[in-house]
């Protein structure tokens, strides 16, 4: 039944395929002869114009949002940059990583600009990762979220601590906290500095979820990092 | 000469991936471009042309990757020796037959990349993470493949017929 029905199906597209470009050719044609000769003469090459002349003020306007976007970004790293002028190295990003099992960002500074492995790389908003490989021209830095990242991070304003560890997802896990620490929602977490990569007091994430209803001793914790990782485009990198 | 060719439009197609996906904000639109060459070149143009594309892949994909050093080259080079053990059995007739080769090829990687690491240290982290992808990886590397397949077909008559 569903064979026969298929079959049919796919023979009627077959037959009205065809047909419905036939029919199209000569419909088109006569609704331009309409369009351009018996009601709209002068309008329809005013209206092409003038559609014309709106399309590329609106691509015009659409290059002056993205400047002011970029202006208002590159202003900020600049400010965040000033603040400690000979400990940055500003790069931009341009690639990512081959295989999605990794969370890996490239950027365009290499060891030529004194880029070193383990260098921690982040933006106004906070921690993005650290350098994995520099060869000459560019370097590999692995992002907050890769499968293989671990950050000491303090809860702000608190005592409490654990170990930021990346998922592959979006979320990262905070780890090793016990369940009577002091943690909620909405808290904010910052590099505690004691894992001899990152600068203390770099912003890493916020609280999102914290289960201590879970069996065993700690809680499970879940942070979502300030920055998006796939839409970066400028970052810094911290000479130690 | 067919060889080098295939090759460098494997490592273009690499490194055009690399630029481009991080405007793509879709993570499994991530085709494994590099294992469809190694397979066409072993497949059509025999074994030892095959293991040259292995390793240029293979190491091309290393260099664009944070993967642990020598795991893709492994891969890459396991896949190869995969494809030569069955170039007299897998007959490839059409872009289909493939395609379903390339698809056939990525499942196999991460399942061979998560044995590696997990041989390697003892656990795999990412092994979910690897899991996840594996399947619309080889979706989306079987479709691309069929394009990858007709581009070099096309070149193959326009360009190279005769040269080897």
């Amino acid at each position: 039944m569903a064979r026969s029905y298929l079959t049919l199906k796919s023979g009627l597209g077959s037959v009205l395929g065809p047909a419905l470009n036939v029919a199209s050719k000569p419909v088109t044609a006569v609704g331009g002869i309409f369009d351009s000769y018996v009601n709209l003469v002068g309008v329809k090459k005013e209206n092409e114009d003038l559609r014309e002349k709106c399309e590329r003020l609106y691509v015009e306007n659409q290059k002056l949002v993205e400047t002011e976007r970029e202006n208002t970004r590159l202003r900020k790293l600049l400010d965040f940059a000033q603040k400690k002028p000979n400990t940055m190295i500003a790069a931009s990003v341009i690639g990512e990583d081959l295989k999605n099992w990794f969370r890996c960002i490239i950027i365009d500074k290499g060891s030529r600009q004194n880029v070193r492995e383990k260098m921690p790389v982040v933006t106004p908003k906070g921690i993005v990762g650290q350098v994995v490989e520099a060869d000459l021209w560019h370097a590999k830095v692995m992002v907050l979220n890769d499968t293989n990242s671990s950050i000491d991070v303090n809860v702000e304003g608190k005592n409490t601590r654990g170990l930021l560890e990346g998922t592959g997802q979006n979320t990262v896990k905070l780890k090793y906290v016990i369940k009577n620490d002091d943690i909620e929602i909405g808290d904010k977490l910052v590099t505690s500095g004691k894992d001899g990569i990152y600068p203390k007091g770099i912003p890493a994430g916020i609280v999102i979820t914290a289960n201590k209803n879970k069996a065993g001793i700690f809680a499970d914790i879940d942070v979502m990092p300030y920055n998006n990782f796939r839409q970066l485009d400028e970052v810094l990198l911290i000479r130690k | 000469m067919k060889t080098l060719v295939y090759i460098v439009i494997g490592i273009v197609l690499l490194l055009l991936e690399v630029v481009i996906s991080p405007r793509i904000s879709l993570d499994v639109l991530k085709p494994e471009l590099g294992m469809p060459i190694v397979l066409y070149v072993t497949f059509f143009l025999g074994a030892r042309s095959g293991l040259i594309a292995a390793v240029c892949i293979g190491l091309v994909e290393e260099s664009l990757s944070g993967a642990p050093s020598g795991s893709l080259l492994f891969v890459s080079v396991f896949i190869y020796l995969m494809a030569v053990a069955m170039r007299r059995k897998f007959f490839i007739d059409s872009k289909y037959s493939f395609a379903y080769l390339s698809s056939g090829s990525v499942i196999v990687q991460s399942f061979l990349f998560l044995a590696l690491s997990f041989f390697a240290r003892g656990e795999a982290r990412g092994a979910l993470n690897i899991l996840f992808y594996a399947v619309p990886n080889a979706i989306v590397t079987g479709f691309v493949s069929i394009l990858l397949f007709s581009f070099i077909e096309q070149l193959n008559n326009a360009f190279l017929e005769g040269n080897r």
